[in-house]
């Protein structure tokens, strides 16, 4: 029954080639705002939202995943490209894709991006099809105590995967943990460390610093560089197609990012920053041999690829299953169903089995269409690459102003983003890695919050943490991954 | 000769249609708006101040011939939004979204923006508060929750939307008018809240009606009671809070506002043009099978309603320590 109105929609589309236009002009378009950076998925949702109020429910409905679906992948392209992320999800893409760009390897990173980006879509997508409602009950299981965990997990796993000195991570993760605590203190709203300011009350956005430790960091590295005469000489494109053998190396990861991402996707208002940043903190720890994470490892932007594009799959699992947002971007969805008279949740699967078929189809087009335009745009896209080095800088610099302002046209914005910015370069100066600050932003309210509530609930006692299953086996865990380098060392003296 | 005739024509033309306005400039003065008008929602695109807000835009342009342009500026619990509507300038071309969080954050937060400093506009749509249990609690009817309650204090856990939030002060205010206490815990906005419930975590939530729908149709959680002056169109079956014989009436809100200090003309225009936007059936049809209950009222109606709001809420966020500027 479902499975017909899933492949009936296939069929409306094989029948209005109208539709397919407009569903591939929606294609380019979410890939083109989800690039650019301060543009989000959920803001390139927003502004197509007013112009679907007019159209058949299932029409509006189609073209707003397919903006959502292809503005996810588009946000690699410039974490990819510039070094800046185009969306929240592309937030760690950069770590390793930028890396890749910068050794002439632009093409193959973008085409990493691009399978991952498909493979995480369409098994997203599938899970979501087929086992739905056991995800859906397995993530109700994962409360506050187990978010906790996880945050801590996330955590632990970056303290111990951190570039050279472990010392210097930490610190730098410690620093973003305490930048994690500014703002509205979420349990009893008292607004914390805003030094009487408006602007420190709503927290520390997360896109803004993302933007300038890394796109005005690298920026100033580059100039201090060619002060010296050391200017970085143009780095080649390379082909988009990845070479096979990396391919046969880096599929696992796939699959890995798949499932963190439709499992993190499915905990309502969990969101795309911490679901690629436990993939990634994952991917580090997991894989052995060669790996070369932060330097250019092409399994560090296909697992964050491929988990922030299931999750689209996966946060449409609250959606239909609870009638609630699994993120920001499904919150939208909702709020375009509801205008159209259709109440999302489960009653929608007897009421309204139609619409269901039509989201299942859309999300599965939406995944193919991406990959099929973005093969085309990519070829175009990547010839960035070729302007001169001082020019690429200013168009960074330029992207990232009007990348912060446009969040929420907000100089404030643009003023964390420099401060960020200038912090990152002297942070990279003394050699103090960054990556781990911006985990440690993501992370650190998540623990706190989801920790606080946790206590509040269990009256106190501590052992509500080993009591639930689930929370003592990422307990277990995180003790597990804590105590391998001990016993590696002492190990290694016997 | 013919080029000289067709240049004096073109002067004469041009210099007329540039006079034109001088001209008639009184008359264009009256011509409010001729310019976008820009709507400033302060929670995030999909929610109901967002949806609401884009309807009446929609409509609203149609009435003032100009495009109505909403931006979402969310953040700090609203009021980033609030504050950037408030501080535009006072032109007539910057409309404000509001909610209860205004009348709240008055208390909570010396950064927001007073309620009072704002020129409330017309008030669109009310939504009462409500309260909801999982199903699996056995509890059926509103009597039957006050008796647990007070039988077993430690058996209710209730999920909220955080210190200010609507739901977190209809749990307040329910606990008043029920006459006993029960646990409430703060999630991050309606969709955790509603998750909380679902999984277990709480078994009773005051989040909204209009959020409940869904799960209360799947037989989950029931909603007991609504505390409006009557039932929700979404949910017939569930009486009122007066029905159920605890008298309470307290509704959230969606109302437009401006910056103090619009000219009179042009705030009357703006008022005449959203009560008569939000009085077109195809509006008022849309905004119904949304969910909607749009119970419009203008400037005055408004801001006697937000005195109401006021009154039933400083009460409870003092006696709870919320009230850290403005005390009365």
């Amino acid at each position: 029954m479902l499975f017909d109105a899933f492949l009936d929609s296939f069929g409306i589309f094989a029948q209005q080639p109208i539709l397919m236009l407009m569903a591939i002009a929606a294609v380019a378009m979410g890939i083109v705002l989800g690039a650019l950076p301060g543009v989000s998925s959920t803001m390139a949702l927003a502004i197509l939202l007013p112009l679907t109020f007019g159209m058949a429910p299932g029409v509006a409905m189609m073209l707003l995943l397919m903006v959502l679906v292809s503005s996810v992948f588009g946000g690699s392209i410039s974490a990819i490209l510039l070094n800046i992320p185009g969306t929240p999800g592309a937030i760690v893409t950069q770590f390793d894709g930028y890396p890749m760009a910068q050794q002439g390897r632009a093409g193959h990173a973008l085409g990493h991006a691009l399978i991952a980006s498909t493979v995480g879509g369409v098994l997203g997508v599938i899970a979501l099809m087929m086992i739905a409602p056991v995800i859906a009950k397995s993530a109700m299981e994962f409360r506050s105590p187990e978010f906790a965990l996880l945050a801590l997990f996330g955590l632990v796993l970056l303290a111990y995967t951190v570039e050279g000195a472990m010392l210097a991570g930490l610190l730098s993760g410690a620093i973003g943990l305490m930048f994690g605590m500014v703002g509205f203190d979420t349990m009893s709203g008292v607004a914390r460390f805003d030094f009487g300011s408006a602007i420190l009350q709503n927290g520390i956005d997360i896109i803004p610093v993302t933007i300038g430790i890394f796109g005005i960091t690298e920026v100033l590295t580059t100039l201090s560089a060619s002060r010296h005469g050391a200017l970085p000489s143009v780095p080649k494109i390379g082909s988009l197609i990845p070479p096979r053998l990396e391919i046969a190396r880096v599929w696992p990861s796939w699959l890995r990012g798949s499932t963190t991402g439709t499992l993190i996707g499915a905990i309502p208002a969990a969101g795309s920053a911490i679901a690629v940043a436990v993939a990634y903190a994952l991917e580090r720890r997991f894989t052995r041999g060669e790996a070369r994470f932060g330097k250019g490892e092409p399994r560090g932007v296909a697992a964050p690829e491929a988990a922030n594009s299931a999750l689209t799959g996966g946060a449409m699992i609250p959606l239909v299953t609870l009638g609630i947002p699994g993120d920001s971007m499904s919150a939208i969805l909702i709020g375009a169903l509801i205008i159209h008279g259709l109440q999302p949740g489960p009653m929608m699967f007897v009421e309204h089995p139609d619409m269901i078929g039509t989201i299942y189809g859309s999300l599965m087009l939406a995944t193919l269409l991406t990959f099929a335009v973005g093969v085309v745009f990519l070829r175009v896209i990547v010839q960035v690459m070729k302007l001169p080095t001082l020019v690429m800088m200013v168009l960074i610099s330029l992207l990232c102003m009007v990348g912060a302002f446009a969040i929420r046209n907000s100089l404030a914005d643009v003023s964390v983003m420099l401060l960020f910015g200038g912090m990152g370069y002297l942070m990279t100066l003394i050699r103090i890695p960054v990556a781990p600050l911006v985990f440690g932003l993501i992370l650190g309210p998540l623990m706190e919050e989801n920790l606080r509530r946790t206590l509040i609930l269990s009256r106190g006692s501590w052992s509500v943490f080993v009591e639930r299953p689930i929370s003592a086996t990422i307990l277990a865990l995180i003790i597990m991954v804590m105590l391998l380098p001990i016993i590696a060392h002492w190990r290694r003296r016997a | 000769m013919k080029s000289t005739l067709r240049r004096h024509l073109i002067l004469g033309l041009t210099t007329t249609l540039l006079a034109g306005p001088l001209a008639f400039a009184p008359a264009v003065a009256q011509q409010f708006p001729d310019k976008p008008i820009t709507m400033i929602v302060a929670w995030p695109a999909g929610g109901a101040h967002d949806t609401v807000g884009r309807l009446v835009a929609e409509y609203l342009s149609k009435e003032l011939g100009q495009p109505v342009v909403v931006n979402n500026l969310p953040g700090a619990a609203g009021t980033t939004g609030v504050r950037q509507a408030a501080a535009a300038e006072p032109d007539g071309y910057t409309i404000g979204v509001m909610g209860l969080h205004v009348v709240a954050q008055t208390y909570m937060n010396a950064s927001a923006t007073p309620f009072a400093t704002l020129a409330p506009l017309a008030v669109i749509e009310r939504s009462p508060a409500a309260i909801s249990v999982r199903t699996d609690s056995g509890i059926d009817s509103l009597q039957a929750f006050v008796n647990k309650a007070k039988s077993d204090a430690a058996a209710i856990i209730n999920s909220d939307d955080g210190p200010g939030g609507f739901a977190n002060i209809s749990s307040l205010l329910i606990q008043k008018a029920i006459g006993t206490t029960f646990a409430t815990i703060p999630y991050q906005g309606y969709a955790p809240a509603v998750a909380a419930i679902a999984s277990g975590e709480t078994n009773t939530t005051t989040v909204p009606t209009a959020q409940m729908i869904g799960l209360s149709n799947s037989g989950d959680v029931r909603i007991l009671a609504v505390a409006g002056d009557v039932r929700h169109p979404r949910a017939p079956d569930t009486p009122t809070f007066t029905e159920s014989g605890f008298p309470f009436v307290f509704q959230d809100f969606v109302g437009l506002f401006t910056p103090q200090g619009v000219p009179e003309d042009r705030v009357a225009r703006l008022e005449q043009a959203v009560l008569s936007a939000v009085a077109n059936p195809e509006f008022l049809a849309t905004a119904q099978s949304a969910g909607f209950i749009i119970a419009p009222d203008g400037r005055e109606g408004f801001a006697a309603f937000l005195d109401r709001q006021d009154n039933a809420v400083y009460p409870i966020l003092e006696e709870s320590g919320l009230v850290i500027v403005n005390q009365k």
